[in-house]
Formats: structure tokens, C-alpha cells, sequence
């Protein structure tokens, strides 16, 4: 038995905010008493730090290391720079939220990073162990985060219905993870692939396991006919929390997708092909029609995200090179929208009141009208509206899906990206046509919030100006 | 059938009826422990397919720290017993027949045509001298190091969480907690005061006490 | 002798007890997170089961962190059932959908 040292280089980033994280988790308890905000910055500091690892160490060719338990390659590092830079936004529209909702702890910043630390180790994954382990580090994270409210009857609420159907989740995941490896032999995404390729598997046990992973990855992405527990847990969950589940976890769901799906059962093509084309399209039906009648905007945008879902699972269906780099694109591109949609809501909110209803939205013009303006990027954006980056990124997905010759599907896409603009344009008119139910200004509690949301909601604009940039970057790491 | 076989067969029925029992006796109390009994069960099992430490792992982690901790909540929680529903009575029929349908589906792909005796290799009797736990324990340390570590961090994770989730601050009439940064900075000053007093002078006792 | 389609139909088993007891349940939300302990054991029967015919660990290494999973898992769940018959003094399923659009 001899046993390698393996390299550790690659993992740096992993260890560094491992380490760090577990230093703040102490200092935490010392300090949070005598600096209230120290925890806060110290965490945006070791975000900082480990986006500029991963920077400076960014790496195109692919890297193995740990016995194949850890893969490192441009497609994890844009996704990782992607998640760290939405962190940051995330905990900065949060910390304000916490101290108004009185729930401001430093747990809630500790538990946060040990969450990114889960999407890291998903996205990283390159066997079933340890994209298990990510998912898990992730979830209980996010878990505690939602039940963190702990006089607020509604977020606990939210956090039992997300901890029994995430655990289902998981559970049905695993299922289909024990019939893989029966039938492969094997828990590496590569080993595996090699297996099935060699045609050495039944295939009837395979597709077994592929119905259990789409079911039990359909859980956790909120697709439909799987999606009742999001908009209970979106509109549940306090705000601040809702921000950080309707954002970067998506990025770490996608990457799971990508690893499990393209990576390791690309052999099995022909079995996840048809199932995601169902949950596609059930996910758009339900993402065009549902919001409709919605007047809770956290709500609405829970159902428009599942339309999201459905967008994104068009460039997976695509299964080639490029129908993955458009799902990339467009996970990326939803992943910043939601930053900016629930950021607004969770800046405005005010001790007592969420300011969550479309009908709080009421008059905004007048209240504010430089918010407004926001909210009417980001709604554009999301409706997919040009010349904002929202458009491009169903331009790309639909672009691709059309490629691979599901030419029905790419106009009941379209079809339902025009549905969808009804009630993103119901907001905006709401904003801008209706009187205001009180005309006290509205305004973030601080005056760097501001910035910080014009700064978010104007990118959308100024990526859309110029979407190359984006889509390049999710093409030329998958292509 | 075998020895081997009979004690197999015997295991799962019991675990099979315990794991209905689990599902549907209306008492919390009664259903953790009926859980406990499928645990138990299935550790036997476990131990027929050669797996002796997880076997045993399963009923010292499992029987012994995580339902007694399902049993310690249900204690504390003092829940009325009386208002639960007996169960599931509307969805009853529905959900017996798709339960059905669908393990007729299973039946059909992880069935005797497919996994029978004739149909996979059968596995290689190990020496008797074999230990699972070493066999376990190499790849643990070495193939899957990384997973390791990011267990331990998982449980990490899950002690911030619980003990984030259930600890209660009361108000600092009721109990007392120690302020360690306050504790550090008290100086031998704030505690112990020199105080000058005039030195007082023994007085002689009463003649009468003496007496006495 | 014990064939492996014996494993995995007792796995079966298990796993459809255990969906049962999730989506049936009417009762209280502690039989629910048993459920899914339950669930859990299905898959590690299976595992098991594979790896011993396959005459592979690695199998049992999965299953090995499979448990400590469960562990922490329970433990974030119990919490939150106390968190919440705190608040609600009760944990009944039915009283626990109040969310509504």
C-alpha cells in the first residue's frame, strides 16, 4: 500500500475559506459583543480574498487532484468567481435587512460562508461522495438560515416545508446514486462514463437510476411537477434569506447538473433527454401562467423563477457542448437578475414592514422614481426584454435548443417568455400608473444601498449593451 | 433454503413490519421505537452481507445517539397524543394503490430475472481473517481523504446550526451567564479594595460573661 | 446463499414504506423526518448490497457518510421542530400550511 501525498494547490481557495471561515466561527464569539459589524466585514473580507485566489490561480486546462475526488477546470472557476462575487452582494443587502428584522447574528454570516464552501465542493465535484457531501454542506446551511427568525411563525414554517423536502430530495437522489453504482461499479463522473461507454452496463437499470437523479435534481431546482415547496419557502423565508436561496444555490444546482448529467451519464443521453424535456415544459407553462394572479412579489418571482428553470433546462436538452455553455449563460445571467430583484425588496424593507407586495410597489415613480427606474431594468431584464442582458440569455438557450432540432419547443419557449412579460410589464405599469397608496418617500436605510442596487440593476443594462463579454465567458470554458 | 437464508428472510419481514407499524401507529413514542426495531433489523442484514462495522456502526450511531435523540424531542416537546388523526384515512386507498403500481415497476427491473442468483457473479467468500474495518478504513484515509475532511466539516456545520437554532438567551435576572471579555478585563483593583481602618483595641470581656 | 435481488427488493421495500409514510401522512411532522430516515436505509441496504456482490468498498464508504449525513441532518431537523412547536405548540402536519398566495 503506497500512498501518494496528494496536491493540494488546486484546492487552495477550498482550504483557505475553510480555514478562515473556522477562524471567524471563533473570533466570532469574542468579538460580537465589542465591534457589532466585524463579523460582516470580516466575511466580505475572506470572500474577497478567495475570489482573488481563484483569480489569480484561474486556470483553463483541467485538473484532477485527491484520488479524482476534486476537479478543477475553467467551467468551476467562472462558476466559483460567479457564486463569490453574488456573495458578496448578498451579504451586503442582507446585513441591513437582519438589523431591521432584528435577527442580526453572527452566525448568520459564519453559516453563509460555510454554505458557499458547499456550492464550492458541488461544483468541484468529480465523484457521487463528495457532490453529495457539497450539496449537504450547502443545504444545512441554508436550512438554518431560513428557521434563523426564530419568533417569525411564517419562516419557520418555510424552513420545515424546505428541510423535509430537501431531505426527500436528497433522498431520492441518493436512490438513484445505489443504482448507479450497481450498475457502473463506480462513484467517478469519468470512471463512469468510461463504463457505460465500453457498454458494459444494462441499460435498463441505468435508466432506473437516471428517472431517481432528474426526479431527485427536479426537487432541488424547484421544476415542475417538483416545485410546490418554492414559492411557500420564497415567500415564507425572511427576505434576506429568500435572496440568498433564489440566487447563488442556483449556480451550485446547475453545476450538479452539468457534472452528473453531461459529465458522467452522457451514455445515458437518450434516458434524461426525454424527462427534462417534460420538466421543461411543464416549467414554462407553469412559470408563464402562474405569476399572473400573484400579488406577493416574493411569491411572483418564486413562479417566474421556475419559468427560469424551464429556460435553463432548454440548453441541457441541447446536450452538446454548446447547449451546456447556454444553460451556463443563462444560469449565470438569472443568478445576477434574482441578486437584483430580491436585493430591492430585501433594501427596502423596514423594521415591521417587507415591503413585499406588488401593491407596496404602488406609485413608486413618485415615491422614488430613481428606485423605480431600477425596478424597471430589472423587470425588463427578466422579462427578456432588449437591450437587456435578460433577452440574450433566452436568445442564447432558445438559439441552441432550435440547433438540436426541438424547433416545438423553442416557440412554446418564446410563447411563454411573451406571457411572462405580461406580469413583469403588470409591476412596472403598477409603478408608474397607479396612485400610491402612501406617498412618504421610500428609500433604503442607508445611502450605500442605494448605490449598491443602482450598481447591480444598471450592470443589467450594461451587459445587455455588450453581451458578448458574458456569453463568451460561458462558451469558451465549455466549448 | 439455508440457514443463512431463514435468518435473512426472518430479518426482513421484521423490519418490513416494523417499518409499517413506524407509519402508522399514532403515538410518536411508539413509532420512534418501532423504528428502532427496523434498525435493528436491518443492522443484521447489514452483517449477512458483510458489512460488520457499518452493521454495528448503524446500531450504535443510529439505535444509540440519533433516536434517542428523536425520543428526547419527543419528550420535550410534550405533545398531545390525543389530537393526532388516526393517520391516513382519505388518501388511504389512492396512495396503496400507486405505492403498488410502483414497486410493481421496481419488482420488475431489481427482480430475480435481472439480479438473480443465476444472473450476477457471486461475490468472493473473504478469509475469515479478513477485517471489514481495515478494509474500510485505508480508502477512508487515503482515496477519499478530501471526503473525509468535508465531513467533518458537515458536522461542524450541523453543530453551529443546532445549537444556533435551539439556545435561548434568557433575560440576565433569571440566569446568570459568565461575560468572559469582562471576566478578562476585571484587574485585582475592581475586586479587592484596600480599605484603611483605625486598628481597633480588644476589649476586656464583661466581668459577668466571665463569670458564667 | 442470498441473491442480490433479494437486497435490492427489500430495499424496494423499505423505500416504498417510506414514501408512504411522507406523502400519506397526516399526522405529526416527527414521523415525517423518521420517514426519511427510513429512506435512508433503503439506499444504504442497496449500497450495501452492491458492494458486497461487486467486492468493492467503496460502496460502504458512500454508506459511511450517508450516515454521518443523517446525523447532522436529524440534528438541523429536530431543532427546527422545536423551533416551531415553540412558536406554534403544535407540529401537526395539517396546521402547518398556513402560507398561501
Amino acid at each position: 500500500m503506497n500512498f501518494v501525498i496528494p496536491s493540494f494547490t488546486p484546492a487552495i481557495p477550498e482550504i483557505v475559506l475553510l480555514t478562515l471561515t473556522s477562524l471567524l466561527l471563533v473570533a466570532d464569539t469574542m468579538w460580537s459583543k465589542r465591534y457589532e459589524f466585524a463579523t460582516y466585514y470580516a466575511t466580505q473580507v475572506i470572500l474577497v480574498i478567495v475570489g482573488a485566489l481563484i483569480l489569480t490561480s484561474f486556470t483553463t486546462e483541467t485538473v484532477t487532484t485527491f484520488d479524482g475526488s476534486f476537479v478543477r477546470d475553467a467551467f468551476a472557476d467562472i462558476l466559483k468567481l460567479a457564486i463569490v462575487v453574488i456573495s458578496l452582494g448578498l451579504f451586503l443587502f442582507s446585513k441591513e435587512y437582519l438589523l431591521q428584522a432584528k435577527f442580526y447574528r453572527g452566525e448568520y454570516f459564519t453559516l453563509g460562508l460555510f454554505s458557499v464552501l458547499g456550492m464550492f465542493v458541488m461544483v468541484s465535484a468529480h465523484n457521487l461522495i463528495t457532490l453529495y457531501l457539497g450539496l449537504e454542506i450547502m443545504s444545512l446551511a441554508i436550512y438554518t438560515m431560513v428557521a434563523m427568525r426564530k419568533d417569525h411563525s411564517a419562516a419557520l414554517e418555510a424552513a420545515l416545508k424546505y428541510f423535509v423536502l430537501g431531505a426527500l430530495a436528497t433522498g431520492m437522489l441518493l436512490y438513484g446514486f445505489s443504482m448507479l453504482y450497481g450498475a457502473t461499479g463506480q462513484v467517478a463522473f469519468d470512471a463512469m462514463a468510461a463504463v457505460i461507454d465500453a457498454g458494459e452496463v444494462d441499460h435498463v437499470v441505468l435508466s432506473f437510476a437516471v428517472v431517481f437523479i432528474v426526479i431527485g435534481l427536479a426537487f432541488k431546482l424547484g421544476a415542475v411537477p417538483f416545485h410546490m415547496w418554492v414559492p411557500d419557502v420564497y415567500h415564507g423565508a425572511p427576505t434576506a434569506v429568500t435572496l440568498f436561496i433564489g440566487t447563488a444555490p442556483k449556480i451550485a444546482a446547475f453545476a450538479i447538473l452539468y457534472r452528473l448529467l453531461a459529465e458522467a451519464l452522457p451514455g445515458a443521453v437518450m434516458d434524461w433527454q426525454p424527462l427534462l424535456v417534460i420538466l421543461s415544459v411543464l416549467s414554462l407553462l407553469v412559470g408563464a401562467l402562474v405569476p399572473i394572479v400573484q400579488n406577493n412579489l416574493k411569491r411572483l418571482l418564486a413562479y417566474s423563477g421556475i419559468g427560469h428553470i424551464g429556460f435553463l433546462m432548454l440548453g441541457l436538452i441541447a446536450a452538446n457542448p454548446d447547449g451546456y455553455a447556454s444553460a451556463m449563460v443563462y444560469t449565470l445571467i438569472y443568478a445576477f437578475m434574482g441578486l437584483a430583484a430580491f436585493g430591492l425588496i430585501t433594501v427596502l424593507a423596514r423594521t415591521g414592514h417587507e415591503f413585499d407586495r406588488v401593491d407596496d410597489f404602488k406609485g413608486m415613480n413618485q415615491r422614488n422614481p430613481w428606485l423605480a427606474l431600477m425596478m424597471l431594468f430589472v423587470m425588463f431584464s427578466m422579462a427578456g426584454i432588449p437591450p437587456f442582458i435578460g433577452f440574450y440569455a433566452k436568445v442564447v438557450v432558445i438559439e441552441e435548443v432550435v440547433q438540436a432540432g426541438f424547433v416545438w419547443l423553442a416557440v412554446l419557449a418564446v410563447v411563454s417568455a411573451v406571457i411572462s412579460a405580461f406580469y413583469y410589464l403588470r409591476v412596472v405599469k403598477v409603478m408608474y400608473f397607479d396612485a400610491p397608496q402612501d406617498t412618504m418617500k421610500v428609500e433604503p436605510v442607508a445611502r450605500h444601498l442605494t448605490w449598491a442596487i443602482s450598481l447591480v440593476a444598471v450592470a443589467l443594462l450594461v451587459f445587455g449593451l455588450f453581451p458578448s463579454w458574458v456569453i463568451d465567458l460561458g462558451y469558451h470554458s465549455l466549448s | 433454503m439455508t440457514f443463512l437464508q431463514f435468518i435473512f428472510y426472518l430479518l426482513a419481514a421484521i423490519a418490513v413490519i416494523a417499518g409499517l407499524k413506524m407509519i402508522s401507529v399514532k403515538n410518536p413514542v411508539q413509532a420512534a421505537l418501532w423504528l428502532v426495531l427496523a434498525f435493528i433489523s436491518t443492522a443484521g442484514i447489514w452483517l449477512i452481507a458483510q458489512a460488520e462495522f457499518l452493521g454495528l456502526a448503524l446500531i450504535l450511531v443510529y439505535v444509540g445517539a440519533v433516536m434517542v435523540l428523536f425520543l428526547f424531542v419527543v419528550m420535550m416537546l410534550d405533545i398531545n397524543v390525543a389530537q393526532f388523526k388516526e393517520g391516513f384515512t382519505r388518501y388511504l386507498p389512492l396512495g396503496v394503490l400507486t405505492a403498488a403500481a410502483i414497486f410493481a415497476l421496481m419488482y420488475l427491473v431489481l427482480g430475480p430475472q435481472r439480479f438473480g442468483l443465476e444472473q450476477v457473479t457471486p461475490p468472493k467468500s473473504l478469509a475469515e481473517a479478513e477485517s471489514n474495518t481495515l478494509a474500510l478504513a485505508i480508502p477512508l484515509y487515503t482515496e477519499h481523504v478530501y471526503a473525509f475532511i468535508l465531513a467533518a466539516v458537515l458536522l461542524l456545520v450541523g453543530i453551529v446550526a443546532a445549537i444556533t437554532l435551539t439556545l435561548r438567551r434568557r433575560p440576565n435576572t433569571e440566569v446568570l451567564y459568565q461575560d468572559i471579555d469582562q471576566q478578562i478585563k476585571t484587574r485585582a483593583e475592581d475586586r479587592f479594595e484596600m480599605v484603611k481602618m483605625p486598628p481597633t483595641v480588644e476589649q476586656p470581656l464583661p466581668e459577668k460573661e466571665k463569670e458564667e | 446463499m442470498i441473491a442480490l435481488s433479494d437486497y435490492l427488493i427489500f430495499g424496494a421495500i423499505l423505500f416504498m414504506i417510506s414514501m408512504a409514510g411522507i406523502f400519506l401522512n397526516r399526522k405529526n411532522v416527527i414521523v415525517l423526518l423518521m420517514s426519511i430516515e427510513l429512506l435512508l436505509l433503503a439506499v444504504n441496504t442497496n449500497l450495501i448490497a452492491f458492494s458486497h456482490y461487486l467486492g468493492d468498498v467503496t460502496g460502504q464508504i458512500f454508506v459511511f457518510f450517508i450516515l454521518t449525513v443523517a446525523a447532522a441532518e436529524a440534528a438541523v431537523g429536530l431543532a427546527i421542530i422545536v423551533l416551531v412547536f415553540r412558536n406554534r405548540k403544535t407540529i401537526n402536519v395539517d396546521d402547518l400550511s398556513t402560507i398561501k398566495g
